[in-house]
């Protein structure tokens, strides 16, 4: 295994059920990848992501957060 | 001293009310003086570090210590009360959360001595002198404790067995530890003494729906005395606050101004008030939503003015 130097950031992705969820689950299917920096929180709206759990995020180790719905 | 307990007071980074308060629980003193004998009170009465010093460990019952801690000597009487008393109890807003003093938070030691000791109008210091904790002079070096660049709350340093947060805690609720304390009667540790429901439980204020176009201060509106004051546009901060105080601000048309700090359930005073504020908007236009926010007069202050050590942002960035 070669170890990249290269800085990886580590995102938090919060997304809606019905929307970008929906869509990371259909990449899923579809087998189309994507890079594993993403740690998906599924959340049945983005209107319930409050600014605390963006701080929370943050203050455990997250690099960027998407908030996607 | 028979069989008397013994209390010490002490007092860091605060204004002095949570002393004040102390007293205003007017005869109830006289049952505190019946209660215990008070060892350390430097506000009230003559004891030296040293005498504390001289203690064996936990020969204070309960230590109330009100105030954030920000320099050198806080600290070090705050780590020498910890070894010497069995319960230490943080007393008010500063010593709970970090309270006003930890709106410093927003600066660094720099930045605060550069206002405090240079640019503020009515400073008079051609030399700039600013506070240095060793100086020498001919009769030797003269120390001064040094200033952190941090305000921090008491729990960030020593271990407090109970909170009484307030800015100051009412009266009632101070009545309430002292005798849970008289009484041995007191609660498990790590308790908050205070209720475990919002302001707003404790407001008789009518509530409705709240639609807010416009965000004012309460000079500038002619409050109407039944009514929500978030719904008349007034940033009140009693829906993320931790009640117990009887809702007594908002009761005299002023908005809760948050000093009894998060309730149980909220890990961030500020983003739940930020997220409370937000919610009341009542606009889709994103011009006239960035229009209606800019009425808020520094929201980093008004979110978190009584709880920036407390919070999940600590402080500015430093470096």
């Amino acid at each position: 295994m070669t170890e990249s130097k290269e800085f990886e950031p580590n995102i938090v992705g919060f997304l809606c059920n019905w929307c970008s969820y929906a869509g990371a689950d259909l990449a899923g299917i579809s087998r189309i990848k994507y890079p594993s920096n993403i740690k998906i929180i599924r959340v049945m709206c983005s209107g319930r992501v409050e600014p605390s759990h963006i701080l929370k995020a943050f203050k455990e180790g997250a690099d960027g957060i998407l908030v996607s719905g | 001293m028979g069989d008397k307990l013994n209390f010490a007071f002490y007092w860091t980074a605060g204004c002095g009310g949570c002393e004040v308060a102390t007293l205003d629980i007017d005869e109830k003193i006289l049952d505190v003086a019946e209660l215990a004998n008070i060892v350390l009170w430097p506000i009230a009465m003559d004891f030296k570090y040293e005498d504390i010093e001289n203690m064996d460990d936990d020969n204070i019952d309960v230590s109330f210590i009100n105030g954030a801690i920000r320099n050198t000597e806080q600290r070090e009487i705050a780590e020498l009360l910890r070894e010497k008393s069995k319960v230490v109890v943080a007393f008010g807003a500063c010593a709970c959360h970090g309270g006003i003093p930890s709106l410093g938070n927003f600066h660094n030691k720099d930045e605060i001595f550069q206002e405090a000791y240079v640019d503020t109008i009515s400073t008079n210091n051609p030399d700039n002198n600013l506070p240095t904790p060793k100086t020498e002079v001919a009769e030797g070096e003269l120390t001064i404790p040094e200033f952190f660049d941090t305000v921090y709350k008491l729990d960030d340093l020593i271990e407090v067995e109970y909170y009484l947060p307030g800015c100051p805690p009412s009266t009632d609720l101070i009545i309430k530890a002292v005798e849970a304390i008289a009484n041995d009667n007191l609660p498990p540790v790590g308790s908050v003494i205070a209720s475990k429901k919002t302001v707003c439980d404790e407001c008789d204020r009518e509530k409705k729906e709240k639609k807010v176009k416009e965000f004012r201060r309460p000079y500038e509106v002619d409050v109407d005395p039944e009514l929500c004051l978030l719904e008349q546009g007034i940033i009140c901060c009693g829906s993320a606050t931790t009640g117990g105080c009887g809702a007594n601000c908002p009761t005299v048309n002023m908005p809760c101004r948050g000093c009894y700090g998060p309730t149980s359930e909220v890990a961030d005073q500020g983003a739940k008030l930020l997220s409370a504020v937000a919610s009341v908007i009542d606009s889709d236009d994103q011009e006239e939503i960035a229009k209606i926010a800019k009425d808020i007069l520094d929201p980093g202050g008004t979110f978190y003015r009584f709880g920036m050590s407390n919070s999940l942002l600590k402080r500015k960035k430093l470096g």
